[in-house]
């Protein structure tokens, strides 16, 4: 069901008319007949849905303002590699950046136990079956973050999402940067998929390019469809395992760090 | 797979709208969803109709959605609707590079009818 939402496929004037059909059948639609000889009232709202989401991520950004540090929302599939990319990105910036990392998965410490054993403070949060992250779970997970040891002094925050590329792109969490991820044993049409994860998105990671001659992964197919979907999307091509383009990923992480950061 | 939270989200506003007007029944709900908002049209349907149930204040409510044409710009500053979601090639220029027009991403709940 999920996987629709970013196809662009979906009829919606097909689906208008199920609405219809439910309410003919459904008994309440009598009540809804009689209902009509009271005196009913007429409300112009024009509030978003994501209202309430929404404050609370500005919220959030507030928070990191105040802080002093810089927040990430990691997005991708399951399994293309972003817990793996934070455990080399904390050692290559051991001593230089005071990294957090907020850890987003719908059960299982499995991964803040990997973060946490490179000594950085982590929570994780553990969605019990949702398939995103809100400003509210951020919010209440940052509050933990901060009385873990070594969380007041938070440069860099990473919040690693729920693996998913639909949902979580829906959701401001009151990230600064959203960086979206595909590894190459994914193929390259993700972007073309899942417009919205890589509309939404400043920067896209393509990970795993160590794997790039065992498989039909052309970097510049999915690179042109994602610049088509976002022109302003800044692009790389990493492998975390082996090093290959970590230099870019780094430089980026500090430059938004000081630019970011600064505030105190 | 998130329509149903977003649909509880609906339904707390339509609460809080209900004690603010002093009424008593959601006749009619109008919302407008986003071309971009990421949301399956079913599912939302479907979640609006689980929850008109449980509510005795939202029993036999109407949904009334609208889903406006995705509308696209192109680097030579064309802007074009299109009926389907892709953005397909500027009319003008002929470029492939077209961007969203902002706006189309929102859910709005625009207007509701009560009693």
């Amino acid at each position: 069901m999920c996987d629709v939402c970013g196809c662009g496929s979906h009829d919606h004037d097909h689906s208008h008319s199920h609405p219809h059909d439910q309410n003919h059948d459904h008994t309440h639609d009598h009540n809804h007949d009689h209902d009509h000889n009271h005196k009913s009232k007429t409300v112009d709202v024009e509030t978003s849905l994501f209202a309430t989401n929404n404050a609370l991520a500005d919220t959030n950004r507030e928070d990191f303002r105040e802080d002093g540090l810089v927040a990430i929302n990691l997005i991708s599939s399951p399994g293309s590699g972003k817990t793996t990319l934070l455990e080399h990105t904390i050692d290559a910036l051991k001593g230089e950046i005071n990294i957090g990392v907020i850890e987003g998965d719908i059960e299982t410490e499995r991964d803040a136990e990997r973060i946490r054993a490179k000594g950085v403070p982590t929570i994780q949060l553990t969605t019990g079956g949702a398939c995103h992250l809100d400003a509210a779970m951020v919010h209440k997970g940052y509050r933990r973050l901060c009385k873990e040891k070594g969380g007041g002094d938070i440069q860099l925050l990473f919040i690693e999402n729920v693996g998913n590329l639909v949902c979580p792109a829906s959701f401001d969490i009151g990230e600064d940067e959203r960086v979206v991820l595909v590894s190459v044993p994914e193929g390259p049409d993700k972007p073309a998929k899942y417009p919205k994860a890589f509309s939404s998105s400043q920067t896209f990671v393509i990970t795993k390019c160590d794997l790039l001659p065992y498989f039909d992964f052309k970097c510049e197919d999915a690179l042109h469809d994602a610049k088509k979907i976002n022109p302003h999307l800044r692009t790389m091509e990493l492998c975390s395992t082996t090093g290959e383009g970590m230099d870019a990923w780094l430089s980026y992480l500090r430059e938004l760090v000081k630019k970011f950061a600064v505030a105190e | 797979m998130h329509e149903l939270s977003l649909v509880q989200n609906l339904f707390a506003q339509l609460e809080e709208l209900l004690r603010q007007n002093n009424a008593e029944k959601i006749l009619t709900v109008k919302v407008e969803i986003g071309p971009f908002a990421g949301v399956v049209i079913d599912s939302f349907e479907f979640a609006f109709a689980v929850m008109r149930d449980y509510e005795s204040w939202a029993n036999g409510a109407k949904l009334i959605l609208t889903t406006p044409k995705p509308r696209y710009q192109c680097l030579c500053g064309h802007i074009q609707e299109r009926d389907k979601l892709e953005p397909g090639v500027c009319e003008l220029c002929g470029d492939d590079f077209l961007t969203p027009v902002s706006g189309g991403n929102d859910i709005v709940l625009q207007q509701v009818e009560m009693e």
